[in-house]
């Protein structure tokens, strides 16, 4: 209490900057790994961070089931659950970083821990769990991959996804087009689709989660294997002729201008439910709010339009982490494999969320039919690049494919900017 | 939250205290520390929370900042102010600012000083027209925001259904908000919307003091209601005027949440306004020392706007110290 | 010019007219927020818009209240907003006083910081604040938003109230004096009561300030218990689709009180503007 005291007088009398760092500093240790066995007795009280959807039936199940039956294998334990919308959850984290007050598990959208990891605020769980090579193997290496930064894995997965393409038959029937399977489809579809007055795809931003299909798709690529540069591969033929196609799309009104972003648009669920959008691309999530909320609809999969290259679709996902500031690093550790277990991912399966256990993927089909395609096509889905710099590099690729969608420059001159301004993030590390 | 009272109050920045006598110095002293008391507790908890804070992000500006205390920070000096200087999106940003400046201050002043005319003169209902135009101002940014979003959704929304349908003056809905001119208009609109009654409530309470002899004086010389609204009225809360527009200038500059919730600073960052940007930098880049060099540019421009206002307007009268 | 004459009647009928109009356009957002708020389908936007929902429910009421626990944030708001409101109007009129009445050293300096704080965004603090309120311990804690809000009002809050002060005629303040009055009986038993419209005004922009806040709510508090209003409101905004009737359920359920208050207040309120505005 004192020395709580102590530290915020110093605060408020405003001391220079690093000693007050140092002043606060006690917590971030970065060498000193705790071991993390399994098998310990546990007790007390952890905090969890998710962003499980609010109101919908993965709150419920974690809240009412999952947590529920960890509490009672452990007794004298407590898990809090926190949700945080999606959309603030990456803000909330990293004000939580600064004030040194994360929570002691957090589920990580993937693309986020490579950049927490390198802030040193999660704990290197390969160093710290002496099962986590047992832990680790049970799962997809694709979803484990997005766990390491630099030479650690600082995550486990939780679970994993992949977008599809879903259709409106009747929209579609009405243009006398079948479903795109290929670029070419889309092209040659466009201005029919156009015609009955309805767009053929709808895509809701230009971020990488929605451009990185299709630029994967005709055979381009991001970045290098090693993630040093862009140059050549982000401005090379294959990636910028993919964003041409949506270029094309957009100028033919086959593509709404729902992914210039702003506001007001029309969502795609609710676009492809009344076939105002013929097709869009998107997460396995989209099943139980359609169902939802379009009782009439019966929505179709596809796989993800191709190019010149092979349908690959984009990985996503969460992992659970474990934060540096955790207080009950074991009893964390203890959650994390308990979330990892067959039951666990079998209950949050049921709730909508693909589970990451290769043992468990015959049961995925069983559980939900629409994950089919889903399990399809994870099998070719890649990850956006692991490096700390994503959001900023996602920005930047938003910005360039909604200038170029616009026609503020063509797709060339777009990306060659993107890639003068990855590069030197890249660079950096 | 300073910036939330600004552009919610009427103050009076009116300054130079009337001198007490001279007094001998004893009594001088005690005085003092009586001052004192009352100030300390108020002053204290200012210092903490809003200076405090304003002179570490200042610190902050001044550094590549690390967002974890654990890892070292780099002075790198004004780097920060200049870049902001050399980047054209903030630069943008300001530009979309100055837009909705250029709608919402002359907006609010015209419709408010209106609506304040119209409810100066004895009519029936004046209470409740007060509080229905006032009824905007006391919603929060939250609420309002929300509901122009609804208002302006492109395929479904009220206003295009007002324009395409009804009125039959636009052949095809309008895509407000996924555009930027008709996005930063739509922004602005909320903007005059929810201040007029503001604006409203000040200039009743300037012109109730205008004194009604003068009006009179002037009507007697045969000045029509118009010419007794230029010639006495306006003169007469000359400085009320100066004063709502300051506010509504530096209230301008501040505008966030509506931009955040309606568009969201698109599209392709097109919208985007100083405090969506600097927001962006820091929470979701963790440049912090950037977003702080921002904010304080953004300061800079907020107080030479102001002050070159009073000085422009503001005759030779001492307004603010 | 008699009240019986036509042309003035006519002039009366014109005023109301525009009044009534312009009164229209102000509410008309809110009529629909309303009328949204009471319909059964909420996902879809229907064309053309109805203002009279032909199946009104209260179904979106009934949702927000109790099962998103708007009333639990109904009453964290309305905890923040009077707490906040208290701590405002004592810091601030104590502060107004001193600045008003007293001649004391660094009263100048004093001022200008207070007059810098005002002119600066807020939300520019918002990291400092956060480690600074993290080292207090008054993360994720609804005092620690009454301290926040309380330090980032009271500077607004006492040039408010110092116009309306120094109005108070010194003979008064001479006269409790000569009764041998310390400055605190003055305080309390001349400046006060004598500056309720002020302090009427300054209440309600502090209760609206605190009630409304967004940003610093969303930063500090964490727990979904400690949620205030706008915070709640800001979430049910879904990332994929928007259940626009239930949005505008919790927020009705926010605006309405407000409104209420507004109206009983408003008396005092115009009294207090008007003492402050008024100095041409």
């Amino acid at each position: 209490m004192t020395m709580r005291r102590s530290s915020a007088l110093a605060a408020a009398l405003g001391l220079p900057l690093l000693l007050a760092a140092c002043g606060t500093g006690g917590s971030g240790a970065q060498s000193s790994t705790e071991e993390l066995p399994a098998g310990q007795k546990v007790e007390g009280e952890i905090t969890f961070w998710h962003a499980y959807s609010e109101g919908g039936p993965e709150v419920t199940t974690l809240e009412e089931e999952v947590i529920p039956a960890f509490e009672k294998a452990h007794p004298g334990t407590e898990v809090k659950p926190v949700t945080v919308q999606y959309d603030q959850l990456h803000q909330k984290l990293v004000t939580a970083a600064a004030g040194e007050s994360l929570p002691d598990v957090v589920r990580s959208d993937i693309i986020w821990v490579p950049e927490l990891a390198d802030l040193g605020v999660l704990v290197p769980l390969d160093q710290a769990m002496p099962d986590f090579e047992k832990l680790a193997e049970q799962t997809y290496d694709g979803p484990l991959a997005t766990n390491k930064w630099q030479d650690s894995y600082y995550g486990l997965p939780l679970t994993t996804n992949t977008k599809v393409m879903l259709y409106n038959e009747q929209a579609l029937d009405e243009a006398g087009v079948g479903v795109p399977e290929t670029f070419d489809d889309l092209r040659a579809s466009a201005p029919k689709v156009a015609e009955t007055g309805n767009y053929l795809l709808a895509e809701a931003d230009a971020a990488g989660w929605q451009v990185l299909p299709y630029i994967w798709s005709n055979g381009g690529d991001i970045t290098d294997e090693d993630i040093t540069t862009s140059d050549g591969y982000l401005n090379g033929p294959k990636s910028v002729e993919a964003v041409e196609l949506l270029v094309d799309l957009y100028e033919q009104q086959a593509l709404p201008k729902l992914i210039l972003g702003g506001g007001g648009g029309t969502n795609t669920f609710e676009g492809l439910a009344n076939g105002m959008y013929a097709t869009i691309v998107d997460g396995p999530w989209a099943f139980p709010i359609i169902e939802g909320q379009f009782k009439d609809f019966e929505m179709k999969t596809a796989p993800m339009p191709h190019g010149d290259g092979e349908s690959t679709s984009v990985v996503g996902g969460e992992n659970l982490v474990i934060t540096q500031a955790s207080e009950n690093k074991q009893l964390a550790a203890e959650f994390t494999r308990y979330m990892l277990s067959e039951e666990a991912q079998l209950a949050m399966a049921e709730a909508g969320q693909i589970s990451v256990l290769e043992s468990l993927s015959d049961k995925m089909v069983e559980i939900e039919p629409s994950y089919e395609e889903y399990m399809n096509q994870l099998q070719t889905a890649r990850p956006r690049p692991p490096t700390p710099a994503w959001t900023k590099i996602d920005e930047i690729i938003r910005k360039q494919v909604q200038l170029a969608v616009r026609g503020d420059m063509t797709a060339q001159e777009a990306m060659d900017e993107a890639v003068a301004q990855i590069d030197p993030l890249l660079e950096r590390g | 939250m300073a910036a939330t009272a600004t552009t919610t109050g009427p103050a009076s920045p009116e300054v130079a205290a009337p001198a007490p006598a001279p007094r001998d110095s004893r009594k001088r002293r005690r005085e003092s520390l009586t001052a004192y008391v009352f100030l300390l507790p108020g002053f204290a908890l200012f210092c903490l929370i809003v200076a405090y804070p304003l002179a570490r992000s200042f610190q902050i500006s001044l550094y590549d900042w690390a967002v974890v205390p654990t890892q070292a920070s780099r002075f790198i000096g004004l780097e920060n102010y200049a870049r902001g200087l050399a980047d054209e999106q903030f630069w943008l940003s300001m530009a979309n600012a100055g837009v909705y400046l250029l709608v919402t201050v002359p907006g609010q002043l015209v419709i408010g000083l209106a609506l304040a005319v119209l409810l100066d003169a004895k009519m029936p209902a004046r209470g409740l027209f007060r509080v229905l135009f006032y009824v905007p101002v006391i919603t929060s940014w939250v609420v309002v925001a929300l509901v122009f979003k609804y208002l302006f959704n492109t395929d479904a929304g009220v206003v295009n259904w007002l324009l395409v349908d009804v009125l039959h003056v636009a052949d095809a809905n309008i895509a407000w908000l996924q555009s930027r001119w008709p996005g930063l208009m739509a922004v602005s609109i909320l903007g005059v919307w929810k201040g007029v009654g503001w604006a409203m409530v000040i200039f009743l309470a300037a012109l109730t003091g205008v004194r009604d002899d003068l009006k009179e004086a002037a009507a007697l010389d045969g000045a029509g209601a118009w010419d007794r609204f230029v010639h006495v009225s306006l003169p007469a809360i000359r400085k009320t005027l100066l004063f709502v527009t300051v506010l509504l200038v530096i209230g301008g500059f501040n505008v966030f949440i509506s931009v955040l919730l309606m568009t969201g600073g698109g599209p392709a960052g097109s919208t985007e306004v100083p405090l969506t940007y600097m927001y962006r930098q820091a929470f979701d880049f963790l440049d912090f020392g950037y977003a702080a060099a921002l904010s304080f540019l953004l300061a800079i421009v907020i107080m030479l706007v102001s002050y070159s206002q009073f000085r422009l307007f503001g005759g030779d009268e001492k307004e603010v110290d | 010019m008699s009240v019986g004459n036509p042309r003035h009647q006519r002039h009366v009928s014109l005023r109301i007219l525009l009044a009534g109009l312009a009164a229209l356009i102000m509410i008309l957002p809110f009529v629909i927020m309303l009328s949204t708020s009471f319909k059964p389908q909420t996902f879809v936007l229907e064309m053309p818009p109805e203002l009279i929902p032909s199946e009104p429910t209260t179904r979106n009421y009934r949702e927000a209240w109790s099962g998103n626990s708007f009333a639990k944030y109904f009453a964290n708001s309305l905890y923040v907003a009077l707490s906040t409101t208290f701590v405002v109007l004592l810091l601030s009129s104590m502060m107004a006083y001193a600045f008003a009445r007293f001649d004391f050293l660094g009263k100048r300096i004093v001022f200008v910081v207070l007059l810098a704080g005002l002119m600066i965004p807020g939300i520019i603090t918002i990291v400092p604040a956060f480690v600074l309120a993290k080292n207090l311990n008054l993360l994720d804690s609804l005092n620690g938003l009454t301290v926040f809000y309380s330090g980032g009002m009271v500077a607004f809050m006492t040039f408010l109230l110092r116009g309306f002060f120094e109005k108070i005629p010194l003979a008064l303040d001479e006269a409790m004096t000569i009764d041998g009055a310390g400055p605190v009986r003055r305080f309390f038993h001349l400046y006060l009561p004598l500056s309720r419209p002020a302090l009427a005004t300054a209440a309600i922009f502090t209760f609206l300030g605190a009630w409304d806040e967004f940003v610093w709510a969303l930063t500090v508090i964490n727990d979904p218990e400690k949620r205030t209003l706008p915070v709640a409101i800001a979430a049910l905004q879904g990332q994929r689709a928007t259940e626009w009737g239930l949005v505008f359920a919790a927020s009705a359920i926010a605006v309405i009180p407000v409104i209420v208050v507004y109206v009983f207040a408003q008396r005092q309120f115009i009294a207090g503007v008007t003492a402050g505005a008024v100095k041409d």
